[in-house]
């Protein structure tokens, strides 16, 4: 019973890690400021991955970036969630023959919610973060839970991917 | 500077063959010059006020088995481009470095290098990564290199099960 | 004397876009600096020659992110210097009108930008709420807000209705009152003035050396601007100035930037005011999918707002491209800039910097 209690406080006050990954990013600061305000949900932007809830993963990933986002989503504290936002997550969408990005997210990090569109809109960002935090008050959203499960088989993809796991400075 | 005069100024300073000097559109000319003298044109050019190297380009003519590099020139007191073009052998590319003349040469180099394979003698950074990380096939902009073949079988792709109701023609 | 080695890493506040640059420092000063680009890497040149001629429209905007337009303007003027093709004066004077208009909104966006360093938060609130009117216009224009694929080979895709001009201007008259409020704000205020004045020098030998176009040639005192020298589009029938500033530091830079955006409204009102009546697209030869451009190679550039962005075409009489490079305005003071310019300045201002210098990840990365 307590942790339907801290299921919907959680829900009320979520907060999300500002990292542009890729090309959707133009459309996150409209909805941060005064015109589509997502402070009034709770949601407000975080710079350190140590005390950000959400993960919103923008548009296509190229392998060098998968690298840093698997490491940033390992340091996050659980509960996480993980937002696919753009067509480029769903199917690799219009970079799908190249030889640079990932073509399906959900095979190297899982994922909760994924907002189609290229790009999606912010009342789209705003209604798809209000049907998480219903999926967060129910219980369904348990992403990090699977990931600590069947790590082997993430790892497993990643690597086929990525071929070395941690990045090489120069 | 109108454009003929200065066609008439390098074909007499330099003694280029005329018929390797193009005049692209109004302001923009292209010259063809042999890859051993190219360093002493692009000296001689700068050293006439193109002071601003806008872009090195290599291009990947296979058919003919070479490689074309290509230096375009800007000067705005003069109110010119040139596009200064060499050819190479594809299966020895090496070509004198010009970082020496002008500093920023140094990325653009290490970029070709990177994505053709085109050595640039006296350069520090050959073979070493700058966009790529991990990248161990071939380089990546050859025209012998299929990146949706690459693409398809190291990341797969979502598979949706759909069924073919009408099959479209095709058009001619 | 200890050395220590810093990320200013791909996720930071003060940070635009996804690019990484290595320090070294000793305390507070930067001793090295080493760029780290190729994280928004896609392969842009190798699908560009997968894609045919009109297919690519829908992909270049892709390229510079924050100002979409100008990839399909200057992508456009190659191919039709290529085919000869001639495109009418209606077309002509609604392409410069949409590319000062995404002038202005870039303007903005930077303006506002200078909040993530400096941790002015009202300034990006201010900026990017006034750009999102102009993205309205873009919506009712061509219906997208942000990639338009409005400009294609030949003219551009359909006509523009002549309410959508009224609300044009009354939406410049709007902006002209609020630039008050946004010199008040910014660059009237004594913390900004001690934050940015002096600090972040671009010396004009520096400048003249590394090839940068654009602000940071324009505030060392000389006016090279291509729509001046190589007028392109119809910018030689309009008039209007090229502002400039005698020494390059980052408080010149920002001014520099405000200053350009009344002149930049002065062209579209004159533009709006001249424009003659007719067609805005000529047909394409046969099939529009199975056209082939004739043989030749041209180097096509014009003016974006961070400096000179051009495209290097090379055709081969095919259904495809046969090669295009992409040179990205911040290309010389992105890599060769940071390694040369950054050592010597404090570890704060490093920010700054990066964001007064118009570093833009995504059109050097490609």
């Amino acid at each position: 019973m307590w942790e339907k209690v801290k299921d919907i406080t959680r829900g009320h006050s979520l907060w999300m890690l500002y990292y542009c990954t890729g090309c959707g990013a133009i459309e996150l600061p409209p909805t941060m400021t005064s015109r589509f305000d997502m402070e009034r949900f709770g949601i407000g932007p975080m710079a350190t991955p140590r005390q950000a809830d959400i993960l919103l993963v923008t548009g296509y990933l190229s392998t060098k970036t998968l690298r840093r986002v698997i490491y940033t989503y390992e340091q996050m504290q659980s509960p996480k969630w993980l937002v696919g936002f753009g067509s480029c997550t769903l199917n690799g969408g219009i970079y799908h023959d190249s030889y640079a990005t990932i073509n399906q997210l959900d095979q190297y990090l899982p994922v909760d919610l994924y907002l189609a569109g290229c790009m999606p809109r912010p009342e789209v960002i705003i209604k798809g973060f209000k049907q998480l935090m219903e999926m967060i008050k129910t219980g369904e959203a348990d992403g990090w839970k699977q990931y600590q499960d069947n790590r082997e088989w993430y790892r497993e993809n990643q690597k086929k991917a990525l071929g070395d796991l941690l990045y090489t400075t120069r | 500077m109108l454009q003929k005069d200065f066609i008439a100024k390098i074909k007499q300073e330099f003694g280029l063959d005329p018929a390797h000097i193009k005049a692209v559109a109004e302001k923009k000319l292209a010259v063809t010059v042999d890859s051993g003298e190219a360093l002493s044109f692009l000296i001689y050019l700068k050293n006439i006020d193109f002071i601003q190297l806008s872009l090195i380009t290599a291009v990947d003519w296979i058919d003919e088995n070479r490689f074309e590099l290509v230096y375009t020139l800007v000067s705005w007191e003069k109110n010119l481009t040139v596009s200064v073009s060499t050819f190479i052998p594809r299966d020895n590319p090496v070509i004198v470095s010009v970082r020496h003349i002008w500093p920023t040469a140094k990325y653009y180099e290490w970029d070709i290098n990177e994505f053709f394979g085109i050595i640039f003698s006296g350069h520090p950074e050959m073979g070493n990564p700058l966009f790529l990380e991990g990248w161990s096939e071939k380089p990546p902009m050859r025209k012998d290199f299929d990146p949706q073949a690459y693409s398809y079988e190291r990341f797969p792709s979502r598979k949706y099960d759909y069924k073919v109701e009408n099959k479209g023609r095709v058009i001619e | 004397m200890k050395e220590v080695k810093l990320f200013h890493g791909p996720n930071h506040p003060g940070m635009h876009g996804n690019f990484s640059v290595h320090l070294t420092v000793d305390g507070d000063t930067v001793v090295s600096a080493r760029p780290n680009p190729g994280m928004l890497h896609r392969g842009f040149e190798k699908l560009m020659e997968r894609r045919s001629w009109i297919q690519n429209i829908a992909l270049i905007p892709r390229i510079c992110v924050p100002e979409p337009d100008i990839n399909e303007a200057v992508y456009s003027m190659g191919v039709e210097a290529l085919a000869g093709m001639e495109i009418p004066e209606r077309a002509k004077y609604i392409r410069v009108i949409v590319l000062e208009i995404a002038r202005i909104m870039i303007h903005l966006m930077s303006i506002g930008g200078i909040g993530g360093p400096t941790g002015l938060y009202t300034a990006p609130n201010w900026g990017i709420a006034d750009r999102d009117l102009f993205l309205d216009i873009f919506e009712k224009l061509t219906g997208h807000r942000v990639y338009h694929m409005y400009i294609v080979p030949g003219g551009v895709r359909q006509d523009i209705p002549a309410d959508l001009l009224k609300e044009i201007e009354e939406k410049l008259d709007d902006l002209e009152k609020r630039l008050v409020e946004y010199r008040e704000l910014i660059f009237d205020h004594p913390i900004l003035h001690k934050r940015l004045k002096g600090m972040a020098p671009l010396p004009k030998e520096l400048a003249l050396d590394w090839g940068i176009t654009g602000i940071g040639i324009r505030s060392n005192g000389f006016d090279y601007d291509v729509r001046k020298y190589d007028p392109y589009l119809v910018y030689d029938k309009l008039s209007f100035d090229v502002p400039v500033c005698d020494e390059s530091d980052a408080y010149s830079r920002l001014l520099l930037k405000f200053r350009e955006i009344p002149q930049s409204m002065r062209i579209i009102r004159q533009a709006i005011a001249d424009m003659p009546a007719g067609k805005v697209r000529i047909k394409l030869p046969g099939n529009a999918l199975k056209w082939k451009v004739p043989k030749g190679a041209v180097y096509s550039r014009l003016e974006s707002s961070r400096g000179e962005y051009g495209y290097y075409m090379v055709s081969n009489g095919g259904l495809t491209p046969y090669r295009v490079h992409v040179r990205g305005a911040s290309y010389p003071q992105s890599l060769y800039g940071v390694e040369a310019g950054l050592p010597g300045t404090r570890l704060e201002d490093v920010a700054v910097w990066l964001d007064t210098m118009g570093v833009c990840a995504p059109e050097f990365d490609r």
